[in-house]
């Protein structure tokens, strides 16, 4: 289980909290003329990375508040959470600290299969 | 085998005589006591029938690591599959073995050891999955459930746990030398640290063994005494005993489960276990080495243990279960065991190494040639003999000769592992030691830090600067230690898997996995069929799959598969180890989210009445709701809920819809906020007025649906369905603050705040008048969707003229504390009219009758406004609102979609089923096309038949024509698709 930090309330368990999926997707302006496919996207379509995510979360029972942060997918590993208002993290900020469990590939399943 | 009681020993209480039963027999043991440490101190090694061929099994460890010794606690509610070599006894306990009928001694079972060749590597599958299913069914499973297995299921389980959470920046698991090394480091520091250990004493190798001479030139017992006191009295330390660490997950999240009641009965009613939540900064694994056994020709006999567990059984539980053991080792851990013994007076009858005489240790040489124990070097046991308990093994020699020898008892060592399912759990990487023999901890995953024997530091000369290099990032002090040792001081092995039996025999079985039953047999014919990788071999053979995870024996499986091969071990791979590193139980892991709390009931203000006036009640989410009223024990539901419908539409009938979600939602955004969360547009509604109103999902779905009451553009009030208000309150915040964050509005749920009743039918204005007498109730004072705010009693009560039943209607909003008061008066008051409750079955039915929906019900999240004929609610000219683009994608305009529809039976006697397809063909012949389904029915008094509402492909264009409905029975029913309303088309009733 994660600990997550929420930028309101701090560092609180992850029972508390519920997942909203990616972050920073734009909903379209509803008054302006939109094709299907556009719209389907945003309806639709997720990035869904082995990796850095930028991913929304909501502090379901506690303030309530939703926020963002940034997520490694292969280690459930949040490396910063910030305010909806604030500016999105670059990800290169934190490409150094990615790593996968056991060594396993980038891409792919986590298979134990040591190969040197 | 017949052991013998060695006082000089402080961790049994030897002037404490406890009595206890094993299988119906009384024995005596001592406090302090395991049932293994008692079971041997009486002379008693068969403890129970092995899993799948039923053979005699004995105690074959001293601890947590153990396969065979699994017992049955009768005096514990029946708890299964208990470690008789960690539970301790007490006073009165019951033991009973496993798995053997009708006796332990005499078991039927053994027949499955002569037809053993057939229960062979993969057994289950191949009569699973062969040419031969009817064998399976009707043979094998039947036989099979009765013999194969371990304990039988508790009875009436009703054990107690709690759990508590630990927020800490070290946590170190192990108290044996380096666990106490590490947390004598943090004394006075300012880390709060977390100690903790599986045994009741701290001390681990100290206690178990003789294999330290001198601690700072103390007597390590002394030693120990001290430096427990001084971790005691350290104020950012502390200690949990009697506690296992089962489970290491992400971000350092550790589970611990503490037994409360060791060496005592569990008081019914007490805590029994206290499940420990532990979140750490840093963990230190100080969790020790488990030694392995080896294979040969049974291996299995009651009578063999592991070397270092009798040495365990000496220095810790005062006890040498037997006085001349043989020993057999490949490696230099079970020298301290042959000083154990002659340290007391006793000797092995035999020491055999497979080693050769330069490669055993010196000092261990002498004391064998000095007290003239037979020595075999080089030297193999090719296979253990005798009936139910080891009588004599076959060596052989260096020479190749073979020699007999009698014994009682053999002690075995194949080598040390370092205990490394806890790292491997927090997913540390492994690496292959060519010189150990064994996998050691490499690399860690997250900040876990590996010392001692847990590390694979099988010598102590590092020990300081071991525990000072790797407690470096820490500012703690620095470690002086000085460590005497009674034995060598460098580990040293040889490789040794698996010894091959003196004549081959179908019969033969040297085990690698004593709990699953399996041999090494099993391995080479699961390689032999092609199931070379590891986890694939682990799965077909289920070799390590018991629930001890094969702690003494899944190396040795590698090192045999390795060889099989010809591979390096490192390539064969490891399994993973998965949590939890021991059993633990679900009640445990539950804690006190169980019966009444497992689940919260909510209730509504008026449940003590709904309970004293016959209510079925039926769930509602948590919610309990009065289904329908009983009004005597004869009445069945389908006359109670018939009785409360006809009366509903001829007198008049009261519904407590207090579970209702209610939200309000204010601020100066508030009517612009409204507008775009619901598809109905709230512009120019008048304030003090009602509307009916969906909510979509951005996929233009129906999600919810409620009646909205505008107090004013900054202020309203909406109801949501009962199971849906969280979700509605959720969506709503999510979006006021993710898309609209610069609307001013803010929501609260205030469904709990206040009750509802729903009182309909035509003499409801009549009750109203009687009930609330200041209350102008005309149609013209108080027209259909308005509402009005009024006092009572000094009691604020907002009343709503809406309908869920086509009959007028009212819904009466009362703070929830004043709300039985009203409900009384309003129940005293309709009685001369005819008023009686009704539940929520008949609110399903007279709803239906008149068509409306129940979100959820007749909509599945695949139903559009308009499927349901319900484009008139739609705001189309309001600019935006959820899912408002997608109701104009190209798949949502399909003509083709399924629409919601009524149903009737042509004739009108025919019974209809909720769930049925409807079809276009009067005969089922696959594959039938299907048009859709039914998705509410009922039978009807009002209508006199029984009549239904369905979603079907084209269906509103299919209005007027004859289809069928499929049956639970195959057959089918012809059907009239109509119009979904039955009852008061144009509404008469509901604005009269
Ligand atoms: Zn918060």
């Amino acid at each position: 289980m994660l600990i997550i930090n929420c930028p309101y309330c701090g560092p609180r368990d992850q029972s508390e909290f519920s997942n909203g999926g990616e972050a920073h997707v734009k909903r379209p302006d509803g008054s302006k003329e939109i094709g299907d496919r556009e719209w389907g996207e945003y309806v639709f379509i997720r990035a869904n990375p082995k990796g850095l995510f930028y991913e929304r979360w909501v502090h379901t029972h506690g303030c309530r508040k939703w926020f963002n942060c940034v997520r490694d997918t292969s280690t459930d590993e949040i490396l910063v959470t910030y305010k909806l208002d604030e500016k999105k993290p670059n990800l290169n900020n934190f490409k150094s600290v990615v790593k996968t469990p056991s060594g396993e590939p980038e891409v792919g399943s986590g298979n134990f299969t040591v190969e040197k | 085998m017949k052991s013998i009681n060695l006082k000089d020993n402080q961790f049994i209480q030897f002037h404490q005589k406890i009595s206890f039963k094993f299988d119906g027999v009384k024995y005596f043991g001592y406090k302090g006591d395991t049932i293994a440490s008692a079971l041997l101190r009486n002379n008693i090694n068969l403890v129970g029938r092995s899993f799948k061929y039923h053979r005699p099994r004995g105690i074959y460890t001293c601890g947590i690591e153990e396969p065979n010794a699994l017992v049955q606690i009768i005096s514990e509610y029946s708890e299964p599959n208990t470690r008789a070599t960690i539970k301790k006894i007490y006073e009165g306990i019951e033991i009973e073995s496993q798995n053997r009928w009708p006796s332990l001694e005499n078991d039927f079972g053994i027949i499955n050891n002569l037809f053993s060749p057939i229960f062979t590597a993969g057994f289950y599958y191949k009569t699973f999955m062969g040419p031969h299913k009817k064998f399976w069914k009707n043979l094998y499973e039947p036989l099979i459930r009765r013999a194969a297995g371990l304990g039988k299921p508790p009875k009436d389980f009703k054990g107690i746990s709690n759990h508590i959470h630990h927020n800490v920046d070290v946590t170190i698991i192990g108290g044996g030398l380096n666990g106490l090394l590490a947390a004598k480091s943090f004394i006075n520091s300012n880390y709060d640290v977390l100690l903790i250990d599986f045994e009741e004493q701290l001390g681990g190798i100290i206690n178990n063994s003789n294999k330290i001479s001198l601690i700072d030139n103390k007597e390590p017992k002394d030693w120990l005494k001290e430096t427990i006191q001084e971790i005691e009295e350290s104020k950012n330390v502390k200690i949990l005993k009697n506690t296992l660490v089962t489970t290491y997950n992400y971000i350092n999240h550790l589970i611990a489960i503490e037994d409360r009641f060791v060496g005592y009965k569990p008081i019914e009613g007490k805590v029994n276990s206290t499940l420990h939540k532990i979140r750490t900064g840093h963990t230190i694994l100080c969790n020790g080495h488990i030694e392995r056994f080896l294979s040969f020709q049974n291996n299995d006999l009651p009578g063999i243990m592991l070397s270092s567990s009798f040495e365990k059984y000496m220095c810790r539980y005062g006890l040498a279960p037997s006085k001349e053991p043989v020993i057999f080792s490949n490696n230099s851990n079970s020298n301290s065991l042959v000083y154990s013994l002659i340290k007391v007076g006793l000797k092995p009858k035999a020491y055999i190494d497979s080693r050769s005489g330069e490669e055993i240790e010196p000092n261990l040489f002498d004391l064998i040639r000095k007290n003239d124990v037979p020595l075999y070097t080089n030297s193999q046991i090719k296979g253990a003999f005798g009936n139910k308990k080891i009588e004599k093994i076959l060596v052989e020699d260096s020479s190749g000769a073979l020699n007999e020898i009698k014994c009682d008892c053999l002690c075995l060592s194949g080598g040390i592992n370092p205990d490394v399912h806890l790292f491997t759990q927090s997913k540390g990487l492994l690496d292959w030691d060519e010189k150990d023999l064994t996998y050691k901890p490499s690399k860690p995953f997250q900040p876990t830090i590996t010392l001692g024997s847990a590390s694979g530091q099988f010598n102590f000369d590092n020990l300081n600067s071991d525990v000072n290099e790797k407690l470096k990032t820490f500012k703690v002090k620095k470690l002086d230690v000085k460590l005497e040792l009674n034995t060598n001081t460098k580990y040293n092995i040889e490789k040794l898997w698996e010894v091959s039996p003196q004549k081959k025999s179908l019969w033969a079985k040297s085990f690698i996995d004593l709990q699953n039953d399996v041999t090494t047999k099993d391995i080479r014919q699961a390689i032999t069929e092609g199931f070379d990788r590891i986890e694939h071999l682990k799965r077909y053979t289920t070799n390590s799959m018991g629930t001890d995870q094969g702690k003494i024996s899944s190396i040795n499986a590698l090192g045999i598969v390795s060889d099989l091969l010809d591979k390096k071990v490192n390539e064969v791979g490891t399994t993973i180890y998965r949590p939890p590193y021991a059993p633990l139980s679900f009640s445990a892991i539950a804690g006190r989210n169980c019966y009444e709390f497992y689940d919260p009931e909510r209730k509504s203000p008026i449940h003590s009445w709904h309970l004293k006036n016959g209510a079925i009640f039926e769930d509602v989410g948590q919610w309990k709701r009065p289904w329908y009223f009983q009004i005597n024990k004869d009445e069945t539901m389908h006359e109670a809920v018939q009785r409360e419908s006809i009366n509903v539409r001829e007198n008049a009938g009261i519904l407590d819809g207090s579970t209702l979600g209610k939200i309000e939602i204010k601020g100066e955004d508030a009517l612009e906020f409204m507008n775009l969360i619901y598809t109905n547009s709230f512009t120019k509604m008048k304030q003090g007025s009602a509307r009916y109103a969906l909510m979509l999902g951005e996929d233009g779905m129906v999600k919810d649906d409620g009646i909205i009451c505008k107090i004013s553009d900054q202020h309203f009030i909406a109801t949501t369905t009962t199971g849906g208000a969280a979700t509605v309150l959720g969506c709503m915040e999510e979006y006021a603050q993710t898309e609209w964050p610069n609307l001013k509005v803010f929501m609260n749920s205030i469904t709990e705040q206040y009750a509802t009743f729903n009182i309909s039918g035509p003499k409801t204005r009549e009750i109203m008048k009687k009930a609330f007498p200041n209350i102008n109730f005309s149609n013209e004072e108080f027209p259909f969707m308005t509402f009005q705010f009024h006092e009572f009693n000094g009691i604020p009560i907002r009343i709503l003229r809406a309908s869920f039943t086509g009959e007028l209607g009212y819904e009466i909003y009362i703070p929830s504390n004043s709300a039985p008061k009203i409900w009384d008066n309003i129940q005293s008051v309709g009685k001369e009219f005819g008023l009686a409750s009704y539940g929520t079955e008949a609110m399903h039915l007279l709803r239906a009758e008149k068509g409306y929906i129940i979100v959820g019900q007749d909509t599945d999240g695949s139903i559009t406004p308009i499927d349901l004929g319900l484009s008139w609610m739609i705001g189309k000219s309001k600019k935006d609102f959820l899912g408002k683009r997608s109701l104009t994608r190209s798949d949502t305009i399909r003509e083709d979609r399924k629409q919601l529809v009524g149903i009737i039976p042509s004739n009108k006697a025919d019974k209809l089923e909720e769930g049925q397809h409807i079809i276009l063909d009067k005969e089922i012949k696959s594959p039938v096309p299907m048009l859709g389904h039914i998705t509410s029915c009922y039978y009807s008094s009002t209508l006199g038949h029984d009549f239904a509402l369905a979603v079907i492909k084209n269906g509103h264009s299919m209005i007027g024509t004859k289809a069928y409905a499929s049956t639970s029975s195959m057959s089918t029913t012809g059907v009239d698709i109509v119009k979904p309303v039955f009852y008061d088309e144009d509404n008469k009733r509901l604005v009269s």
